[in-house]
């Protein structure tokens, strides 16, 4: 299998002195074509200031990342907004839907930014849209729409068009359990069949169970990493496994396991 | 700390609103302005020539100031009213730390009392200046000369433009303050989003929309046939049928918009959000766009009654004389002069005698009939200058008699060529005042065939084209219809008894270097000591600059004042509405849309947000102005099409060079918010 992530002693630091504070302090790890990998963390870890390093939101104090090889810190101007648009698919916790969009112009925007023509992905669009269940929801604006229903029309937007990578920040964070469950079980079947490469940022064990590998972060190093162990063990299982681990953060690597 | 918190956040309210800034500086200038008109070089002068005409309109001052402040109030409420929507978060987070609702009260009155006062203290400065300059350009321009100028400061100007402007921002902070201060914690800390009106069905929007093109149509209809100008009741429904009209017009225009916005080729970048964008915009803020683009179409009118009320008054007729002398003749004024040395003055000094026909029994009445000249009017067509004139001359039995010598001497110094008459000739005189709705054009037509009149039963033939110079230089005498006749058939008609007008013309050589306002009111002077009843041009130029300046002045004003409102509104609102709803472009940035492509579609946003309210009021402009020019002006000086033509395109361009300041400081505004909503750490 081939990398299409690679992150190497990342470090972000705000502030100067002595009132620094590391967010990241140098994590390596590589993310390879069609993995679906979790990143855990209790809050203020550093795991959303490594997924906004990934997606340009801000900029890295040191440390490479290199995305199909190229790395992007020395990206600029059309070739930021084409690694933004089209290497990457970002799928937020607040959906970000624009409000006075209907789902599918929602969904359309990542092509208008590209100018890619519609027509080409007016197939992916009916494809994707089936797939999420959110056919019927397409024309209605986002006030019209349920959390969940939100969300997929997000994802859709992030799919469309057909990234290299999916960056979810909390994707079921705003959502209930139903509707997370529903969620995650779209987004393991992409990355099942459709081999989409997912790195998702969550603290929720639940959805963390779906993943085929966590990273775990605290204090902006890398603190653990699980691997489920597929096919063998039970979602169930590597869940509990999960808790466990989660159970020692916040306490400092001495109460490890 | 209470005050370092007042001056920072008015500080900073002064920042991001530079816009409402400016446009409060604006009206401050216009205030002062208005309020010192009674300062300026030219009403001095004229003050004391046309004090009734001046003293009138001081008089309406007061009047058009308190329509401003009104005016400027509701602009200030809604301004500050965005801007308050805006801080809501803050005031929430004040009052959560414990801040009394009395203590954030004073605090937003001491915040708006302090950027008044600044506002105040730079925009007071400039209306000082400002109306200094523009008093010197007015002297300079009308010949005044800038000599006897004196730096003035109006201070009763200055006190009431500050007091009327703190008034109206206090009402309006106090009004919002209040709101705000009564509000709980929880809905100020929770952004409150648009609240979502309830959509109505598609056929009520279409017809709104139909409606209100009906009533425009209706509106606009009276307006140009001159219905509405015939009783004030009909005025009014005019009026109201044209609001109201605007107002469903926005109101249903959103059908429209939902329309493109499904059926639109997508062509540039982000043409969807930018269009759900407008949609949005014209939904929320159907009103505000149908007044904005009201006050324009005021702003418009107002600006196009001033170059018509201009034009005309400056100047159409020909000058050629200086002076008149009345009940002398030309002897008598030639010796007067000579006793006070002042024959100097003049190059020329000649009479001009009128008179009427004197009938063996001293009868006046029946002296004169054109049967021919009438029959010819009642064989035209139908116009209003042949109705006018078969009116008018129907009652012509006694018209006054100019003899020829007299009124030669006026064509050659208008420098135009001598007419000639035999014995039984005669020409028609018309006073330019008269000479209305082509009126001389129709004459001349019969003048050609040289038709037969009678004189005191003898008959004559009238010839040559209709004269329409002024006999006297100003008002002595105008005569709505007179005979040019040979010097001694006037002597035999008159029988020897005529008035005498004695006209003269300043010599050149005397009036050297300087302006002809200057010379006449030093002759003036120079021939009130004399005793001679006369004349002279400053009354005609002092009547015609007064109107000049009144109007231009007026208009301007009213003008600047609704066209800034107008734009003011739209801008300010455009670019809270764009603060609110940040987070939308944040997400377009975090799609991959660049710092450019994301202004591009601002900019778009606000061209068409500009563009709307503009030309639908420039499309009622046209209409507007046509109604005002027939109903307000007097037929004789409507113009002719291709003038007004010229008036509308020179508007056009005023209003084009306005709204593109404003599209491009807002745009400037909003690539600023932009770029602030751009994580500063990924600087493009």
């Amino acid at each position: 299998m081939q990398n299409i992530l690679e992150i190497e002693s990342l470090r972000k630091y705000y502030g100067k002195n002595n009132s620094q504070t590391k967010a990241l302090d140098g994590i390596t790890f590589q993310v390879m074509q069609g993995e679906f990998l979790g990143i855990m963390g209790s809050s203020g870890s550093g795991k959303s200031t490594l997924l906004n390093c990934i997606a340009t939101v801000i900029k890295p104090t040191g440390g490479r990342i290199v995305m199909q090889g190229e790395e992007i810190q020395h990206l600029k101007g059309d070739k930021l907004a084409q690694y933004r648009g089209q290497m990457i698919g970002y799928l937020f916790q607040n959906f970000e839907l624009l409000d006075n969009l209907t789902g599918r112009e929602n969904i359309l925007l990542p092509l208008s930014l590209h100018r890619v023509p519609e027509a080409e992905s007016n197939q992916r669009l009916e494809k994707l849209a089936s797939y999420l269940e959110v056919v019927d929801v397409l024309d209605k604006f986002p006030s019209q729409m349920s959390g969940g229903q939100k969300q997929r029309i997000a994802a859709a937007r992030a799919l469309i068009l057909d990234p290299a990578l999916i960056l979810a920040d909390e994707p079921t964070g705003a959502l209930d359990s139903k509707n997370a469950k529903a969620l995650m079980e779209k987004m393991t079947g992409l990355n099942r069949e459709q081999n989409a490469t997912i790195l998702m940022v969550t603290h929720d064990s639940n959805a963390a169970s779906y993943c085929k590998r966590i990273l775990f972060i605290q204090d902006g190093v890398i603190f653990h990493e699980l691997r489920r162990d597929v096919p063998r063990e039970s979602q169930q299982a590597f869940y509990e496994r999960i808790l466990k681990v989660m159970a020692q953060l916040g306490g400092g690597s001495a109460n490890v396991l | 700390m209470f005050f370092k918190l007042v001056s920072r956040n008015s500080k900073r309210s002064r920042k991001e609103n530079g816009l409402f800034f400016a446009s409060l500086l604006i009206s401050i200038v216009a205030f002062y302005m208005i309020q010192s008109l009674s300062h300026q070089d030219v009403m001095i002068f004229l003050a004391k020539m046309e004090s009734d005409a001046v003293s009138k309109l001081l008089m309406m001052i007061p009047l058009f100031y308190g329509l401003t402040l009104i005016i400027l109030f509701f602009l200030i409420y809604f301004a500050s009213k965005f801007q308050m929507e805006r801080r809501r978060h803050e005031f929430g987070v004040y009052l959560m730390m414990g801040m009394r609702r009395s203590r954030l009260f004073l605090m937003l009155l001491a915040e708006d009392f302090r950027s008044s006062v600044t506002a105040l203290l730079i925009g007071l400065p400039i209306a000082v200046l400002l109306s200094e300059l523009v008093s010197l350009i007015t002297a300079r321009l009308v010949g005044l000369g800038i000599v006897g100028h004196r730096f003035s400061i109006s201070l009763t100007a200055i006190l009431m433009t500050a007091a009327g402007f703190l008034f109206i921002k206090l009402t309006a902070v106090l009004i919002l303050s209040g709101k705000i201060a009564r509000q709980e914690i929880g809905t100020l800390l929770v952004e409150a989003p648009e609240v979502g009106k309830k959509e109505k069905p598609q056929v009520v929007y279409v017809a709104a929309l139909i409606t209100g093109v009906l009533l425009l149509a209706a509106a606009y209809g009276m307006a140009i046939s001159g219905i509405a100008w015939s009783s004030v009741p009909r005025m009014g429904m005019t009026l109201l049928m044209g609001l109201s009209g605007t107002l469903l017009f926005f109101f249903g225009l959103r059908s429209v918009m939902g329309f493109f916005a499904g059926h639109m080729k997508k062509g540039k970048e982000l043409q969807t959000f930018t269009f759900r964008q407008l949609e949005e915009h014209v939904i929320y803020r159907s009103n505000t766009l149908a007044i904005s683009s009201l006050l324009i179409l005021a702003a418009l009118c107002c600006f196009a009654a001033g170059v018509a009320m201009v034009q005309t008054h400056s100047g159409s007729e020909q000058h050629t004389l200086d002076y008149t002398f009345t009940d002398h003749s030309a002897e008598e004024v030639s010796r007067t002069l000579s006793e006070y040395n002042l024959e100097s003055q003049f190059s020329e000094l000649f009479d001009i005698k009128i008179g009427f026909v004197r009938t063996e029994e001293n009868d006046y009445d029946n002296s004169f009939q054109m049967e021919s000249v009438m029959q010819a009017l009642r064989d035209m067509p139908k116009s209003r200058g042949r109705d006018t004139l078969l009116n008018n001359l129907g009652y012509e039995e006694s018209p006054y008699m100019i003899s020829l010598s007299g009124y030669n001497q006026i064509l050659a110094l208008a420098k135009k060529p001598a007419i000639e008459l035999k014995e039984s000739q005669a020409t028609v005189y018309i006073d330019p005042e008269f000479a209305i709705y082509d009126m001389d054009q129709l004459l001349n037509q019969i003048m050609k065939r040289n038709p037969e009149v009678q004189i005191r039963g003898e008959k004559y033939h009238l010839t040559n084209e209709v004269q329409t110079l002024s006999i006297v230089t100003d008002r002595s005498i105008t005569l709505s219809f007179a005979l040019i006749v040979p010097d001694e058939v006037f002597e035999d008609l008159t029988g020897g008894e005529y008035s005498s007008y004695v006209n003269g013309v300043l010599n050149p050589d005397k009036i050297k270097g300087k302006s002809l306002l200057n010379a006449i009111s030093e002759t003036n002077q120079k021939l009130d000591r004399t005793g001679l009843v006369y004349e002279s041009y400053l009354q005609n130029m002092g009547r015609q600059l007064f109107y000049v300046v009144a109007a231009s002045y007026i208009t301007i004003y009213l003008a600047i004042i609704f066209l800034i409102i107008a734009n003011t509104v739209i801008g300010v609102q455009f670019l809270t509405s764009q603060q609110k709803t940040g987070k939308r472009y944040q997400t377009l940035i975090q799609l991959g849309a660049t710092y450019q492509t994301v202004c591009d579609s601002a900019g778009r946003q606000i061209r068409w947000y500009f563009g709307i309210p503009t030309v639908v009021a420039v499309i009622s402009s046209i209409v507007g102005v046509r109604a005002l020019f027939s109903g307000l002006l007097s037929p004789g000086t409507q113009g002719s099409i291709p003038t007004m033509m010229l008036i509308s395109v020179a508007m056009i361009l005023l209003l084009g060079v306005v709204e593109y300041i404003y599209i491009k400081a807002v745009k400037k505004a909003s690539n600023r918010n932009i770029l602030k909503l751009m994580v500063p750490e990924r600087e493009e």
